[in-house]
């Protein structure tokens, strides 16, 4: 009943949130791409941050988003919040390899390397590699049960990294420049700050609209898969 | 039942069937022993390169000793058909898992132990003076690294492809284990004062709180299957 009522909610809004997210997105690309000026040091090479950044914060989210249904699945062990979970799990798999891939095509002209071995790209990687140990748990554990409640403890102990990501610039040394929008003030230009704003928000969004889809995905994958269980067996007591 | 007995008990257990068949502990020795033989026909480097790169060395052959040797640490019970005793077992669970945490960490302890002379051995290391420090880091870093592979034997000793997936989830959790581990290793083989690496164990300690308290915690939900 809850399961039901709760994808009746989210049939009844994904489509705003897609369509919002859409608008937002175009919008920051068009003022990103075309209006914004170049960077004094970096030149055009910066309009990748546009894309970057949003990336690297909406894998974030994504995850914290895995963390929070994890222990929610704990608690209540309902089927439609692990469906949830293994949605945020691949969707954060998504945007962690889109943020490295953006980085590495930033980090060429910039550091004159595709990759290095800073604390924040390191944390990061570890993320990609805890959410390709997760959707591979999924995949080799044949009990949904088990699998939904192993996964989500395997989220629950992955969690630890996201603050390592965020501090690590301040902890260490980094070659990766500190947050620009902080306690000690915002050090973007305003003709930046738009299209990250527009950018960022945009992204959160779509996230948002692929979660709402892929969630319902896999709640009528799997009561397709209990429906047919329930056939076969019909079937062979007839 | 008392849950610190629980606690010495299964431990006590892990440690009288380690010292009768020695089947864990000999084939984690033998394999690190196998690693550092390959790094030392591997490296054929002057002295001061060695020593940056030693630290590293130590830790990546510690690290495949925790795969081959925590991976199999809940395997004992489940070829037993004991998993089912200890879900019935009325007291917390954690106190399963720290009784597993505190075997496993001897054995890995045990191992380093008699490693570290061999590294002084093939690689012309001179470890007396920081000998303590390094025992200290030893000790900090292989809590954190026991925590994480208990629990997560504890996890994978069930599915299929434990052999794969283990060291898959291990890996990537316990890399800033290793890194405070190998920078805190870095500053005591270079002679330095312990004030100027005392950070990266501080690091480490911090680590080990978390991965034993949430694995403690979490713990129940696995041994519910």
């Amino acid at each position: 009943m809850v399961a039901t009522r709760f994808i009746g909610w989210l049939r009844r809004f994904e489509k705003w949130f897609g369509f919002v997210a859409a608008i937002l997105i175009a919008a920051g690309l068009y003022t990103g791409l075309v209006t914004s000026s170049p960077d004094y040091y970096q030149g055009e090479v910066v309009r990748i941050m546009y894309v970057h950044v949003p990336f690297v914060q909406t894998a974030m989210l994504s995850y914290f988003t895995l963390f929070v249904c994890s222990i929610w699945y704990l608690w209540k062990r309902e089927s439609v919040v692990d469906n949830a979970c293994h949605a945020a799990a691949g969707l954060s798999l998504f945007f962690t390899a889109g943020g490295l891939l953006t980085g590495s095509i930033w980090g060429k002209p910039t550091w004159n390397a595709w990759w290095v071995w800073d604390p924040r790209l390191t944390s990061f990687a570890i993320l990609f590699l805890t959410l390709v140990g997760y959707l591979m748990l999924r995949t080799f554990l044949e009990d949904k049960e088990k699998g939904a409640t192993f996964c989500a403890i395997l989220a629950i102990i992955g969690f630890i990294d996201l603050p390592i990501i965020h501090f690590s610039v301040e902890w260490w040394r980094s070659l990766h420049q500190p947050s620009s929008i902080s306690t000690r003030g915002i050090s973007i230009a305003p003709d930046m700050m738009v299209p990250f704003t527009l950018m960022g928000v945009g992204v959160s969004i779509l996230f948002a609209y692929m979660l709402m889809v892929r969630t319902q995905m896999l709640y009528l994958q799997h009561l397709l898969e209990a429906k047919q269980g329930r056939l076969l067996s019909e079937g062979q007591f007839e | 039942m008392h849950f610190f007995s629980v606690v010495k008990w299964i431990a006590w257990k892990d440690l009288l069937s380690e010292y009768r068949n020695r089947e864990n502990i000999s084939s984690m020795f033998f394999f690190a022993l196998n690693v550092i033989l390959i790094f030392s026909f591997s490296f054929s480097l002057d002295p001061e390169t060695l020593k940056e790169i030693m630290p590293g060395i130590i830790w990546v052959a510690f690290g495949f000793t925790a795969i081959i040797g925590l991976g199999k640490s809940f395997l004992i019970e489940v070829n037993n058909d004991c998993m089912e005793y200890f879900q019935c077992l009325p007291v917390p669970k954690g106190a399963i898992y720290l009784g597993k945490f505190l075997g496993n960490l001897l054995f890995m302890l045990t191992v380093e132990i008699v490693l570290f002379p061999l590294f002084v051995l093939f690689f012309n290391l001179t470890l007396l003076d920081q000998f303590l420090p390094l025992l200290l880091i030893s000790a900090v870093a292989t809590i954190g690294l026991s925590a994480l592979g208990t629990l997560f034997s504890a996890l994978t000793v069930q599915i299929r492809a434990r052999e794969v997936m283990f060291p898959i989830l291990l890996l990537p959790l316990s890399v800033p284990i290793f890194i405070g581990a190998v920078e805190a290793t870095r500053g005591a083989l270079s002679g330095a004062p312990l004030s100027s690496y005392q950070h990266w164990i501080e690091l480490l300690g911090v680590f080990d709180v978390i991965f034993v308290v949430v694995s403690f915690w979490i713990f129940e939900f696995i041994l519910d299957y």
